[in-house]
């Protein structure tokens, strides 16, 4: 069996999917933000799938934008999830609720 | 290349270079001023922008291959953002004494915020936009979770954090599903092929993900969660450059996705844009009736304004298209002005109660009279800017109408909200003149450079209400670069 474009969009849609899914259900923000890690890297995947086998190099170029920007969000978004771990003690998505109405 | 194209982002580039720079030498009691020199720059650059550069009607000027385009628009939305940056920095001035530690952090950053803005006007590209959008999301994590001590502000932060990771994700697979399918990442060459993809399953798909994403931005139905919460903890000149700058550059990259790149299916999508527009208005105005904090109501008000603004958009012509952008500049006046007044008023009482504006018609009329009627503005009444803005808006509906009667329906929709608005409205009109307690009632003295912010916030509001035809014949005049 030959490894096709369709394969790599079944697995970039699955891992969207899960990612999706995590972020859904899960509770702990930072597996939720490893959920949003994964939907970027799923798109990563798919952009890279499609520049590769339609022989056009702008994919491949535009993935290296969203690695850098994903790592400038990362860099942000646990430096905000520590801020609230040490004025809270917790990390759980239930507790962010002092603003209501 | 011309580098004169890119001149208005990298003059801000250095501002923002400059302010970090700056902290590094300044003794730490005049670190605050430092956002006067910076809205001076802000000042200087537009001015710069007046006079050295212009652009033909029609025309478009390229840089870094059709990625990056300077046509009216884009120049539009820039001295809209510089505009709004302007008093944004203004405002944090009076906003620093809270705040404990990195002040010009804060200069810089919002820079660094309209450093994007700048850049989403002129987004050519999926690749410009992705980073432009970014730029500006990013950097915005930071602003609105700036007062760490406040539980508040860092849970509005980890919100929009989380919020806005999520619709990044659905960009990104917008994006590569429809550079997958086409091939391009860039607007002209995809509006040439997307013509024979509006019956593309996949490609739909694709773009309802990327317009998802910036649905986020400008805070429209189902992607509106997270606005009244981060409004609410956001420090408050981040609050008014979110739904100013922010919710601006939003509106033109969608204007340019919607009407460079995809023209054609666009037009196919009237529908679902008057579906997703009323179900904005409606939902921004009836949540916001019960709302006590000032902030929070402002967040509501400000996802049923983007529900106006989507009015122009849904009515896929000319006329809507310019409606939008002179609304935008109404919106620019108003809500800066009441943002300006909440600041000074908020630093004072430290609450957010609508209870905390008692008063305010003898403590200083200044701020009385400003939010007064920038609130009659929102509501859209004569003859403040919101009153035409809001009435070229339901006029480029209207003129749709008679082709998709769908448009009466959704034209019925806005003016029930703005009749509901009128209630929430003059709520805060009645805290402010005839509260019966008021238990502080000492003078607030505004300073020189916020009276004047002040001043600029009430005579635009009565020009753009007043004298319309100079914003009207510009904006139709820029709206030419679009389908």
């Amino acid at each position: 069996m030959s490894v096709g474009l369709q394969h790599y969009l079944v697995v970039s849609a699955v891992l969207f999917s899960l990612g999706l899914l995590g972020v859904i259900l899960r509770r702990n923000l930072l597996v939720i933000y490893m959920g949003l890690e994964m939907m970027l890297n799923a798109a990563n995947l798919a952009l890279v799938a499609f520049s590769r086998f339609t022989n056009n190099l702008d994919g491949q170029v535009f993935v290296f934008f969203v690695i850098t920007v994903a790592a400038a969000e990362v860099a942000v978004g646990l430096a905000l999830i520590v801020a609230l771990y040490r004025r809270r003690q917790t990390v759980h998505a239930e507790d962010l609720t002092c603003m209501k109405l | 290349m011309n580098t004169l194209l890119l001149s208005h982002e990298l003059l801000v580039l250095a501002l923002g270079l400059l302010v970090l720079l700056a902290d590094l030498w300044l003794p730490r009691g005049l670190r605050r001023h430092l956002g006067y020199a910076a809205a001076a720059g802000l000042a200087g650059i537009l001015l710069f922008s007046f006079l050295a550069i212009r652009v033909a009607p029609g025309e478009v000027q390229y840089a870094f291959f059709e990625m990056y385009a300077l046509d009216g628009l884009a120049l539009f939305f820039k001295r809209f953002s510089l505009l709004a940056a302007l008093m944004v920095l203004l405002m944090s001035v009076e906003f620093a004494e809270s705040m404990p530690t990195g002040v010009s952090e804060y200069y810089a950053l919002t820079l660094f915020a309209l450093l994007g803005m700048l850049l989403a006007s002129s987004a050519n590209d999926f690749a410009l936009l992705f980073v432009s959008l970014e730029l500006i999301t990013i950097t915005f994590y930071v602003l609105a979770s700036f007062h760490r001590s406040r539980m508040t502000s860092l849970e509005a932060g980890v919100k929009y954090l989380i919020i806005g990771a999520l619709s990044t994700g659905f960009t990104v697979y917008g994006i590569a599903l429809v550079y997958g399918l086409t091939g391009k990442l860039n607007f002209n060459e995809l509006a040439a092929v997307s013509s024979s993809l509006g019956g593309n399953r996949l490609f739909l798909f694709g773009m309802v993900l990327i317009l998802a994403g910036l649905g986020f931005k400008i805070a429209a139905v189902p992607f509106q969660i997270w606005a009244p919460d981060v409004y609410q903890g956001a420090p408050v000149p981040t609050t008014a450059f979110l739904a100013v700058g922010s919710k601006a550059a939003g509106f033109v990259l969608l204007l340019r996705v919607l009407f460079v790149a995809v023209p054609e299916v666009s037009f196919q999508w009237g529908s679902l844009l008057i579906v997703l527009s009323a179900i904005t208005i409606l939902y921004g105005n009836l949540c916001a009736i019960p709302q006590r904090n000032l902030k929070r109501l402002l967040g509501y008000s400000s996802i049923a304004h983007a529900g106006y603004l989507l009015l122009g958009i849904a009515a896929l012509s000319r006329d809507g298209q310019s409606a939008v952008l002179y609304y935008l500049g109404g919106y620019l006046f108003t809500l800066l002005g009441a943002f300006t007044v909440l600041c000074l008023v908020m630093r004072q009482v430290e609450s957010e109660d609508i209870a905390s504006l008692a008063g305010l018609g003898q403590r200083s009329p200044l701020l009385a009279a400003t939010l007064t009627l920038a609130m009659v503005s929102l509501a859209g009444l004569p003859p403040l800017a919101g009153f035409v803005g809001k009435f070229l808006l339901l006029k480029s509906v209207i003129a749709q109408a008679p082709a998709q009667p769908g448009y009466y329906g959704l034209a019925f929709v806005a003016i029930a909200g703005v009749v509901i608005s009128l209630y929430y409205y003059f709520g805060v009109i009645r805290a402010i003149y005839w509260s019966r307690t008021a238990p502080d009632l000492s003078p607030i003295q505004p300073s020189a450079p916020i009276r004047a912010a002040l001043y600029a916030c009430i005579a635009g509001m009565f020009y753009l209400g007043l004298f319309p035809g100079t914003l009207v014949n510009l904006t139709e005049e820029v709206v030419k670069v679009l389908r």
